[in-house]
C-alpha cells in the first residue's frame, strides 16, 4: 500500500454558517432564470434586425467551382448575400492550426459546411434567397471513418497535412518495456467510443450590428469565450479589435460546444457589415449538431502491466480520433488523451501514440472532460478486467496505485492536492461495496471507477504575457460594489462563485454586490469558460481584487477611527477598533472616507499560473498542465434485463475532491450534471452519419437521457484544500464525468458476465454482447469478450 | 411574403389580449415574436424537448406544436405569469433555493410542467413527478435537484408567496 | 424559427362538414392534436393548402363505456385515454399504450385518431428538407428509391404508433366517415403493409371513432421497447390480449408496432388456443411473431436486434398475463 498518510485541514466556519466561501447559496441570477426574464441571445430585442440564414453544403467533399448568387441578390427584400469571398482569413482556436473559413472557399469538407449566407427582411425571403443560389461543384472522394482517411491513396482534406493526420503524438515517459517485463500480468484491449455531442439546450444564436458611420461592430452571441470570438472577428473581418464590442448575454449551456469561435458568429458579423444593418442569425437544432465540436469517435488500444498485488508497472495506449473536417481544438484533444493517462494514479512508465485524423464529418472539439473521457473509459475498464483476473477487488487495486501529494508525474504534471483516497473510501462505504458487491443477485451489478480533470489549463491558448485572469471591483458613492468580470457564466454558476469569493473577503451584505459580466466595452478580458479554469483562476483573481479593496477600506476606516490600520478589525458592514469594539464606523462612512480626494475606487486583482506549473518541456507538454487536479470516484449500480439487453442505472454514488466547496450546493449540481452526462454517453447518445449526412441531428433521435431513466445521484464532497486554489478550491464539473462509463461497464459485467467494450451500451449492443452468436448488426456494435 | 392574418382574443396570464396572427404561426412564435414574451423558449421546434411548455386552459402543451389561432377563446399561462407582486411562485422559489437551476434555458418549460403537476396531484410523489417531467429535457442538472425542488414544494418546505 | 407554409384553416363543426370541405379542397389535411402533422409540415414532409381543424367536432370527443363495448371518439386525447378509469380497468393494453406515447405534454394534445393515423417513419424520411435533398430524396416523398431497400418497389417506412397494436389485440373496429356516408372496418383492415399508403382510408375519409368490445375473462397489456424511458418512438412494441381457461389458453391475440409498415396482427395464434401455455407453445408463439414482422433499417437501432427482441417481448408479456390470469 502506498496510500498517503493524510488528514485534511478543515476550514473554520462560523456557527451561523458560512457567509461567502462555503455557503450553499442560490445562484445570483437564479430569479431571472426561473421567471423568464433572463435574456438569452435569441430573446434580445431585434425588431429592426434582418434575418440571417446560411446555405450549407449538401456534399461531404467537393470542389466549389461556382457559387452563383446573382438571382438571390436580385430578390426584393434581400439586403446581402455573401460567400467565401467575404472572408479570406482562415480562423481556428489554436493559432498554429487555423484552417477553417466562416464560408467555404474553394472546397467544402462536410455535409453542412457553410457556403453562402443571406440577410433579408424576413425569414421567408431569406429562405427564398437561399433557394436561388446555384452551386457548381466537382465531387471528391469523401471519408467518414478515420481508417478510410488514413488509406495511402486517400486525397488530402488539407494539403499541408499528409496522411490526413491533423496531429500525431508520440511520447514515452519512464521505461515502458521494463515496466511490462516486470509485470506479472500484461493485457491489451481495444475500446471504442461513438462520437457524442453537447446538445446544450439553447440553440446557437447571434445578433450583430454594424455601425456604418463609425465602422464599428457589436456582436451578441451565445459563446463561452467572448474574448476568442472578439479576436476571431478582428481577424476574419480584418478589423481593429478596438472597433469591435462583444457581449455575451445569458447562455443556455455550453459543455465545450462554444469554447471556440463558431462559423455562425463570424457569418452573422459579416452579414451585418455587408448589409450595413443589424442581423440576427438563429440556428436550428440541426445546425447546432452540424456546428458540432463534440467528443470524437475514438478507438483506444490500451495495454497495462500489473504486479500480482495490483501495482501498475506500465501503461501503453494508442488512440485514434476521428476529428472531422477542420482543426478546431483537435490537437489539444489528442494531447489531452495521452497527457491525462497520468495524474490519477502512480504509474512509473507511460507510452502514448495518438492520431487525430481529418474526415469529411463535422469538426470535433472540446466537450466536457476534453480528451480524457474515452481514454479513461479504456484505462479503468482494462484495470477492472485485469483485477478480476488476479482476483483483486477493484477498489483495492486502485488504492494500491494512489499518488501522494505534493508530487510531480513522469510527464511533468504537478499534483498539489489529492483527495482521491477519501473519495474511494466514501464511495465504498456509501454504495455498500463490501457487503453488496457480488450479492445483488442475477441481473444486478455494482461497478466503480476513478477520474480527474484539470482546474484550468495552466498555459492559455493565446500566449500574450498577460495575467491569466483579471477582476475589477468598482466602489462608488452609493456604497455598492460592482464586480466586473469577463468570465462567462454559461449556467455553471461562475458569477455566483465569483460573488461569493468577494463577499467572503469583503464581508459585506450580498445586497451591496452586483456582478456585471461579459461586455468587452466594460468588463476586463477573460480567456473564457473552458478547461474548468474559472473557479480556480478567476476565483483567485477575485480574491485578490477583494483583498486589495479591503485594504483600501481598512486604511479609510483607520483614518475615521483615528487608529493605526493594524488596530482595525474589519467586520464587513462596519469596522471597529479591535481593542475597543464599541468604537465602530459603518461601511457607508468608510466608503465616504475612502473616496475623499480619489473619487470612485476601481481595484484590480489578477492571477497567473506560474511557469513551473505550465507542464513538461516536451512538445505539447503544456496540455494537461494545471495548478490543481480535481479527483473523483463513483460507484454505479445497474440492473440489466438480459433477455432484451436493456440497462437501467439504478443509483450513482459520486465523491468529488474539489479542494474546497465555495458553494457546496453548486458543486453537487455540477457533479450530478457531469456524472449524468457521462451516463448519456454510456447508454444512449451517439451521432450517426450516413454517407456523411448527420442522421440524428435532432433531440428525438440524438438521445439525451430523459428524467424517466435518470437515476438519483448522491454526491459527497471531499475537501483536500489545494494550496493554490481560492480558499483551497479546485474544479468540480468535468472530472466526475469520465468515470461513469467504466463503472457502468463493470456493473454490467457483474450483472451479466459480459464486458462491454463499446459505447454507447444501447440495448442492441448489450443484447449482442449477451448473445455473441448474433452476427454483428451495425457498425460499432458491442462484442462480448471475457 | 404576405400572409392572411386572423384576429384572435384570449387571456394571457390573466389579461385579455387580442391580436392578429398569421394562420401558420405557432403559439411559441406568437409569444416570442408578436408579444415579446421571450420567457418561453425555443430549443427544438418540434416537440422533442419541452422547453416551450405553457399552460392552456389548465393543461400543459408544447407551444411549438400549437397554432396561435388555436389560442382564440382560451386561457394561457406562461412562465411570466407565475410571479406575483408578493414574490416568486413557490415552484420558482424552490427551484432557485434547491439549486435546480443551472443554465436555466429549460427552466421555463420545466417549471410550468412542475407547477401543473403539483397543482393537479396533491401528494405528488417523487416517482410521479419523475414520470410527469419526463418530457422536459435538461442538459445541466441530471434532474436530481429538479426533483428535490419539486419534493420540497409538495411537502411545503419551500417558502414562496403562495401556498 | 423556420416559417411554416401558409394555408387556409377551416374549422367544421361536424364530421360530414369536414369531409365535404376536404372533398372541395384538393390539397387539404385534417388536423387533430398536431403533434405529428406540425413537425412534418415544418420539415417539409407534408404540404397543404388547407388545414381542416377537427377540434370543433363534438362527435369526435368523448369516451362511452357500454355493457359490451367501449366507444371512443377519435379526438380523445391520449392523456384522457390513459387516465380514464374504465379503460385502465377493462382495457389495460390501451391505457398502457396511450401512456407510452412520447411525453406528458404530447399526450395532452395528441389524439387517438392521430396516433392511429400516424405517418410512417424512417431514418431517411424524417429529416429536414436540405437533408433529404442532399440524399436525393426517397420513394416516400419526392424520390424514386426506397433507401431502406433500394431494389424494392415499395416503401418500407415503419408504422410507429403505440396505440394501434393495443387496439388490434383488443379486436377493435373503427368508424369512418366519407363523402359517401359511414362505414365500419375491423382495425386489422384499416392498415396496408405499405409505407406510403398504410391507411385504408379513401381520399377525404375521416376516422371518427373506435369501438372496442369488452370481453369478460380477457386480460391485456402493452410493452414497448425503446432506448430512453420516454419521448422515443418504439423500436418495437407488442400488445397482447389473452384469455385463460384453467390450464388452457382460451384466446390469444398479439399485435406489434414499429417492425413493419403497418401495425401487425400476428397470424396463426389460433393453433395455440385450447392448449396449455407450455414451453413448446411459447416457442411456437415466438416463431409466429418472428414470421409476422418485417423490421427494416428504418431506425438507427439494429435490425437483427429488433427482429429478435420482438418475439421475446411478446413471450414475456404473454407469460405475465397468463400467470396473472391464474
Amino acid at each position: 500500500m502506498n496510500a498517503p498518510e493524510r488528514s485534511l485541514k478543515r476550514v473554520a466556519r462560523a456557527a451561523s454558517g458560512p457567509h461567502g466561501a462555503g455557503a450553499r447559496r442560490p445562484f445570483v441570477d437564479g430569479v431571472e432564470k426561473v421567471t423568464g426574464t433572463a435574456r438569452y441571445t435569441a430573446d434580445l430585442p431585434a425588431d429592426q434586425a434582418l434575418v440571417g440564414k446560411i446555405l450549407r453544403s449538401p456534399y461531404a467533399h467537393a470542389e466549389l467551382l461556382e457559387v452563383d448568387i446573382s438571382e438571390a441578390l436580385a430578390l426584393p427584400g434581400v439586403h446581402a448575400v455573401i460567400t467565401g469571398d467575404a472572408c479570406d482569413m482562415p480562423y481556428g482556436v489554436i493559432p498554429i492550426a487555423q484552417n477553417e473559413y466562416p464560408l467555404a472557399r474553394g472546397r467544402v469538407r462536410y455535409c453542412g459546411d457553410p457556403i453562402a449566407a443571406v440577410a433579408a427582411v424576413d425569414e421567408a425571403t431569406a429562405d427564398a434567397a437561399l433557394a436561388r443560389i446555384r452551386l457548381r461543384v466537382k465531387e471528391l472522394p469523401a471519408y467518414f471513418k478515420a481508417a478510410d482517411s488514413r488509406q495511402p491513396d486517400a486525397i488530402l482534406l488539407h494539403e499541408n497535412k499528409p496522411g490526413n493526420i491533423e496531429r500525431q503524438v508520440h511520447n514515452e515517459f519512464g521505461d515502458v518495456e521494463a515496466g511490462f517485463a516486470e509485470a506479472d500480468l500484461v493485457r491489451e484491449h481495444t475500446f471504442e467510443c461513438a462520437e457524442v455531442h453537447h446538445a446544450m439546450m439553447e440553440p446557437n444564436a447571434a445578433l450583430a450590428t454594424w455601425d456604418a458611420e463609425r465602422g464599428h461592430l457589436t456582436l451578441h452571441s451565445v459563446t463561452q469565450v467572448p474574448y476568442y470570438v472578439h479576436l476571431t472577428l478582428a481577424r476574419c473581418l480584418r478589423m481593429d479589435p478596438a472597433h469591435i464590442r462583444v457581449i455575451k448575454p445569458f447562455v443556455g449551456g455550453g459543455f465545450g460546444h462554444r469554447t471556440e469561435a463558431l462559423n455562425f458568429e463570424v457569418i452573422c458579423a459579416l452579414l451585418a457589415r455587408a448589409a450595413c444593418a443589424t442581423v440576427r442569425l438563429l440556428q436550428t437544432r440541426e445546425e447546432c449538431f452540424l456546428a458540432h465540436r463534440g467528443r470524437p469517435e475514438q478507438q483506444t488500444r490500451i495495454r497495462i502491466g500489473l504486479k500480482r498485488d495490483g501495482r501498475i508497472t506500465a501503461c501503453q495506449a494508442e488512440v485514434v480520433q476521428r476529428g472531422g473536417a477542420y482543426g478546431g481544438y483537435g490537437l489539444v484533444t489528442i494531447l489531452y488523451a495521452g497527457a491525462l493517462l497520468n495524474g490519477l494514479y502512480d504509474i512509473p512508465a507511460v507510452k502514448y501514440d495518438g492520431y487525430r485524423v481529418y474526415t469529411n464529418t463535422p469538426a470535433c472539439g472540446a466537450m466536457r472532460g476534453h480528451g480524457t473521457v474515452n481514454a479513461r473509459y479504456a484505462f479503468e475498464s482494462l484495470l477492472d478486467m485485469m483485477a478480476g483476473e488476479l482476483g483483486l477487488d477493484p477498489i483495492e487495486v486502485r488504492r494500491r496505485n494512489l499518488l501522494k501529494a505534493p508530487t510531480e508525474t513522469i510527464n511533468g504534471l504537478k499534483i498539489m492536492s489529492y483527495g482521491l483516497p477519501e473519495c474511494l473510501d466514501w464511495v465504498e462505504q456509501a454504495s455498500g461495496w463490501r457487503e453488496r458487491r457480488g450479492q445483488l443477485g442475477k441481473g444486478r451489478g455494482l461497478g466503480v471507477a476513478c477520474s480527474h480533470f484539470v482546474s484550468g489549463s495552466a498555459k492559455p491558448v493565446h500566449w500574450s504575457g498577460e495575467p491569466h485572469a483579471v477582476i475589477l471591483l468598482k466602489l462608488d458613492f452609493d456604497g455598492g460594489v460592482t464586480i466586473l468580470t469577463g468570465a462567462s457564466d454559461i449556467g455553471q454558476g461562475s458569477s455566483t462563485i465569483i460573488t461569493q469569493v468577494v463577499a467572503e473577503i469583503l464581508g459585506v451584505d450580498y445586497s451591496r454586490l452586483r456582478i456585471i459580466a461579459n461586455d468587452s466595452a466594460i468588463t476586463p478580458k477573460d480567456n473564457g469558460s473552458y478547461s474548468s479554469r474559472v473557479t480556480f483562476m478567476v476565483g483567485n483573481a477575485a480574491a485578490r481584487a477583494a483583498e486589495n479593496l479591503r485594504a483600501l477600506l481598512i486604511t479609510a476606516a483607520a483614518k475615521r477611527l483615528q487608529v493605526r490600520e493594524d488596530e482595525v478589525e474589519w467586520l464587513g458592514e462596519s469596522a471597529v477598533v479591535a481593542s475597543d469594539p464599541a468604537r465602530e464606523v459603518a461601511f457607508t462612512d468608510v466608503v465616504e472616507e475612502a473616496l475623499v480626494a480619489t473619487g470612485t475606487l476601481t481595484v484590480k486583482g489578477t492571477f497567473t499560473c506560474p511557469e513551473e506549473f505550465q507542464g513538461g518541456k516536451h512538445r505539447g507538454g503544456a496540455v494537461g498542465s494545471t495548478m490543481g487536479f480535481s479527483y473523483a470516484a463513483q460507484a454505479v449500480e445497474v440492473s440489466v434485463d438480459p433477455d432484451l439487453g436493456t440497462i437501467k442505472v439504478e443509483k450513482v454514488w459520486a465523491a468529488i475532491d474539489c479542494g474546497f466547496a465555495i458553494n457546496p450546493m453548486s458543486v453537487e449540481g455540477q457533479v450530478q450534471g457531469a456524472v449524468w452526462m457521462g451516463m448519456g454517453q454510456a447508454i444512449s447518445e451517439e451521432t450517426v452519419y450516413e454517407d456523411g449526412r448527420h442522421q440524428v441531428a435532432n433531440l428525438l433521435d440524438y438521445r439525451v437521457p430523459t428524467m424517466a431513466e435518470s437515476p438519483e445521484i448522491d454526491v459527497h464532497i471531499v475537501e483536500s484544500i489545494d494550496p493554490n486554489g481560492p480558499f483551497g478550491a479546485k474544479e468540480a464539473s468535468e472530472g466526475p464525468l469520465s468515470g461513469f462509463m467504466s463503472a457502468l461497464a463493470a456493473a454490467v459485467e457483474e450483472a451479466t458476465g459480459a464486458r462491454l467494450t463499446r459505447l454507447p451500451m444501447t440495448p442492441d449492443r448489450v443484447f449482442e454482447a449477451l448473445h455473441p452468436k448474433s452476427r454483428p448488426a451495425r457498425e460499432g456494435a458491442a462484442g462480448g469478450n471475457r | 411574403m404576405m400572409s392572411v392574418e386572423t384576429e384572435i382574443r384570449f387571456k394571457l396570464n390573466g389579461r385579455e389580449v387580442s391580436l392578429k396572427v398569421p394562420v401558420a404561426m405557432k403559439t411559441l412564435a406568437m409569444l416570442r415574436d408578436k408579444l415579446g414574451m421571450t420567457g418561453t423558449k425555443y430549443a427544438c421546434g418540434e416537440g422533442e424537448c419541452g422547453a416551450c411548455t405553457v399552460e392552456v386552459d389548465g393543461r400543459t402543451v408544447n407551444s411549438c406544436l400549437m397554432y396561435a389561432v388555436d389560442c382564440d377563446g382560451r386561457e394561457l399561462v406562461t412562465i411570466e405569469g407565475l410571479r406575483t407582486p408578493e414574490g416568486l411562485h413557490p415552484v420558482q422559489q424552490a427551484f432557485v433555493d434547491h439549486g435546480a437551476v443551472q443554465c436555466g434555458f429549460c427552466m421555463p418549460g420545466m417549471i410550468m410542467q412542475a407547477k401543473n403537476l403539483i397543482e393537479n396531484n396533491p401528494g405528488l410523489t417523487r416517482e410521479e413527478a419523475q414520470r410527469g417531467l419526463e418530457g422536459n429535457l435538461c442538459r445541466c442538472t441530471g434532474y436530481t435537484k429538479v426533483l428535490d425542488a419539486v419534493e420540497a414544494v409538495v411537502s411545503g418546505k419551500s417558502c414562496g408567496s403562495r401556498p | 424559427m423556420p416559417v411554416m407554409p401558409d394555408f387556409e384553416l377551416l374549422r367544421p363543426d361536424s364530421a360530414e362538414a369536414a369531409v365535404a370541405l376536404h372533398a372541395s379542397r384538393p390539397a387539404s389535411r385534417y388536423l387533430a392534436g398536431g403533434t405529428d402533422l406540425l413537425p412534418n409540415l415544418r420539415r417539409g414532409l407534408a404540404d397543404t393548402a388547407t388545414v381542416i381543424d377537427l377540434g370543433g367536432i363534438a362527435e369526435l370527443a368523448g369516451i362511452r363505456v357500454d355493457a359490451d363495448r367501449v366507444h371512443i371518439g377519435a379526438g380523445t386525447t391520449l392523456a384522457a385515454l390513459a387516465a380514464h378509469p374504465g379503460i385502465a380497468a377493462e382495457l389495460p393494453a390501451l391505457a398502457q399504450a396511450a401512456l407510452a406515447v412520447a411525453g406528458p405534454t404530447h399526450r395532452e394534445s395528441a389524439t387517438l385518431g392521430g396516433n392511429l393515423c400516424l405517418d410512417t417513419r424512417c431514418r431517411y424520411y424524417n429529416q429536414s428538407t436540405p437533408w433529404r435533398e442532399a440524399n436525393h430524396y426517397c420513394m416516400k416523398l419526392e424520390g424514386d428509391v426506397c433507401r431502406v431497400a433500394p431494389k424494392s418497389k415499395r416503401c418500407y417506412a415503419a408504422f410507429s404508433g403505440d396505440v394501434a397494436p393495443a387496439l388490434l389485440a383488443l379486436d377493435a373496429e373503427v368508424d369512418i366517415v366519407g363523402t359517401n356516408g359511414r362505414r365500419t372496418l375491423a382495425l386489422a383492415e384499416f392498415y396496408h403493409d405499405d409505407g406510403m399508403r398504410w391507411l385504408a382510408l379513401d381520399r377525404g375519409e375521416l376516422l371518427a371513432a373506435v369501438r372496442v368490445p369488452l370481453a369478460p375473462g380477457w386480460s391485456s397489456g402493452y410493452e414497448k421497447l425503446r432506448i430512453r424511458g420516454a419521448i422515443d418512438f418504439p423500436l418495437s412494441g407488442v400488445a397482447v390480449a389473452l384469455a385463460r381457461d384453467g390450464e388452457r389458453l382460451a384466446g390469444l391475440r398479439i399485435a406489434c408496432t414499429g417492425v413493419s409498415s403497418r401495425p401487425e396482427r400476428i397470424e396463426g395464434l389460433d393453433a395455440l388456443v385450447g392448449q396449455p401455455l407450455d414451453d413448446a407453445a411459447l416457442a411456437q408463439l415466438e416463431k409466429l411473431v418472428l414470421r409476422g414482422i418485417q423490421a427494416m433499417e428504418t431506425t438507427t437501432a439494429s435490425v437483427p436486434y429488433r427482429r429478435k427482441a420482438t418475439p421475446i417481448l411478446a413471450r414475456r408479456l404473454v407469460t405475465r398475463l397468463w400467470t396473472e390470469a391464474a
